[in-house]
């Protein structure tokens, strides 16, 4: 087999997170395409393989033609012939279908790829998609639908599961509401100047803290929305890569994590876990994240700049001490420092304003977040811009659920 | 007459049943349990053979891992008539297995709370009553 080759980034396009009534979720991925062939001086006929993010809730709308979004989208901008994938890994997906267009280009197989993603979450909680108007007629295959049996039986919703582990945190080592408010109240004042966030505003700590319970200890606004958003990424060799970008990035690591047999988490859409000795929880993000560090060589000291899942304020602190390897507890305090800051930060967090301003587009929120992460890297904020200068390298990791993880790391390679 | 007091998805515990419990799937290889059930051991060194899967009752007493008060109501298929507030919980078994369910009240709940499983009604129609597995803290 062929050495891999190094591949970059040289062309982002993304359209804003929030509700967009008037527009398909097609319609959301063509025009990010769009952007992101202008941003890398290239026509839709340079693009020579394809990776699509595609719908998880077909059932709810979207139907056929969202699940196999490739082909649907094709028709729009016509049809090439090219290779297209279409791919779910939960809110990970992002992620996952930038790694595979990085490995059709790292493997030689072409010399130019895109993943793309558009994506309609709206409409209050993640349920089940399996219609059965006779439940208690469980079908052979319905056996297996563990999200429809947590959902039905036990209510358990997304934010149910997150706010149990956050109690479970609060009780071991005792992180308070005071850091629950000011993992949103901090954030959020990277979204003001974020133009593709969905809530550019600033929330206040005694807004945040008088916000309703959603589930015990979670508060509303310590809770991501669903939003709909799309993104689209285009890569191609790193010998290639000056010929469409004056600032390509280079991918130095992607990959896709999934649990280890014996964590102790009962992730969602499941309804029970049987905890082995030495397994960590959250195994399927710090697989990723131990998986990205070793293929780049680098480690924690060495990253810049950070977007991670905020989906809520205890992802917010799970997800920081992962990435950085910090023990449990000790994300509360680099928090209330304001080393996290996601403008003025020493190593900022979240610099948009996080999945907490934009309120989660599933399968598109990881292309969001490398997005994020290349405009700041770029220089191209504006008032949004981080404070820091020195952004050699940027981590994004992406949450998904029923144990679907993904994680990248750029470089910059100008 | 008293409704029938139904399952809303049948064969996740025993019933009709005194003393409810759980169904879960053990490994006669590794000792792993399961739940629901399973047809295959998922323990990645365990041969995949269905025969090596036996059908257990778990104990139907616990330990609270966490919970949360749920205030939100969730979407459909989700049911509950009328709806109130209602405690979810994670709780550890003597199988060193973590179980997630509702709990049957919303007051007095802690970690590390000795909880029993028993069921609960979330809705009914006019046969029956549709019930769900839910953990009790025990007085002690």
């Amino acid at each position: 087999m062929k050495p891999m080759r190094e591949v970059a980034i040289v062309g982002i396009g993304q359209h804003p997170w929030g509700q967009f009534p008037e527009k398909s979720m097609q319609d959301m991925g063509v025009e990010c395409i769009v952007s992101a062939l202008k941003d890398a001086n290239m026509s839709w006929r340079d693009i020579q393989s394809a990776a699509f993010g595609a719908y998880m809730w077909i059932a709810d709308r979207g139907g056929v033609p969202s699940l196999l979004m490739g082909t649907s989208i094709a028709r729009m901008m016509g049809e090439t012939g090219i290779p297209m994938v279409n791919c779910v890994n939960a809110c990970a997906s992002g992620q996952a279908i930038l790694r595979e267009a990085v490995l059709a280009v790292a493997s030689g197989h072409v010399d130019t790829a895109i993943a793309i993603a558009a994506d309609k979450s709206a409409g209050g909680f993640f349920r089940p998609q399996l219609r059965d108007a006779s439940p208690t007629k469980f079908d052979r295959g319905g056996e297996n639908d563990t999200d429809y049996i947590r959902f039905c039986m036990t209510g358990e919703t997304n934010p149910a599961y997150w706010a149990m582990e956050l109690r479970r945190r609060m009780y071991d080592v005792g992180t308070t509401d005071e850091v629950l408010a000011m993992a949103k109240h901090m954030t959020s004042e990277g979204a003001v100047h974020n133009p593709y966030a969905r809530y550019r505003k600033v929330f206040t700590m005694e807004e945040i803290q008088a916000s309703k319970y959603i589930a015990d200890p979670l508060r509303l606004f310590e809770i991501c929305a669903t939003s709909d958003g799309a993104a689209a990424v285009i890569v191609t060799t790193m010998e290639n890569a000056k010929k469409y970008s004056k600032k390509p990035l280079l991918v130095k690591a992607i990959t896709i994590g999934t649990p280890t047999f014996g964590d102790p988490t009962i992730r969602l859409t499941f309804c029970s876990a049987f905890p082995r000795p030495g397994v960590p929880d959250l195994s399927e993000s710090r697989n990723a994240i131990k998986a990205i560090y070793k293929m780049s060589g680098l480690q924690p000291a060495d990253i810049d700049i950070i977007e991670l899942p905020d989906n809520s304020s205890w992802h917010y602190l799970v997800y920081l001490e992962c990435i950085l390897g910090l023990k449990t507890g000790e994300a509360d305090k680099m928090l209330m420092s304001g080393k996290v800051h996601p403008i003025t930060g020493e190593l900022p967090v979240c610099s948009g304003g996080g999945v907490a301003a934009q309120g989660e587009a599933v399968v598109a929120q990881g292309l969001s977040q490398v997005c994020q992460l290349v405009r700041q890297m770029r220089g191209e904020c504006g008032e949004g811009q981080v404070k820091k200068t020195k952004l050699v390298n940027g981590l994004a990791q992406t949450y998904g659920y029923a144990g679907n993880n993904a994680a990248c790391i750029l470089h910059k390679a100008w | 007459m008293a409704k029938q007091q139904v399952p809303i998805i049948e064969g996740l515990f025993t019933w009709p049943s005194q003393k409810p419990q759980l169904l879960a799937s053990k490994c006669k290889k590794c000792g792993s349990y399961f739940f629901p059930k399973v047809a295959y051991c998922g323990n990645p060194d365990c041969p995949k053979d269905k025969a090596n899967m036996e059908v257990v009752p778990l104990s139907n007493t616990g330990k609270m891992y966490t919970f949360t008060i749920h205030t939100a109501q969730p979407a459909h298929p989700f049911r509950m008539e009328p709806f109130k507030p209602y405690g979810v919980a994670m709780v550890d078994v003597p199988e060193g297995m973590r179980v997630l369910g509702m709990t049957t009240t919303t007051e007095g709940l802690k970690i590390g709370q000795a909880v029993e499983m028993t069921v609960g009604k979330l809705y009914e129609d006019a046969e029956n009553e549709y019930i769900t597995w839910m953990w009790k803290p025990v007085e002690k």
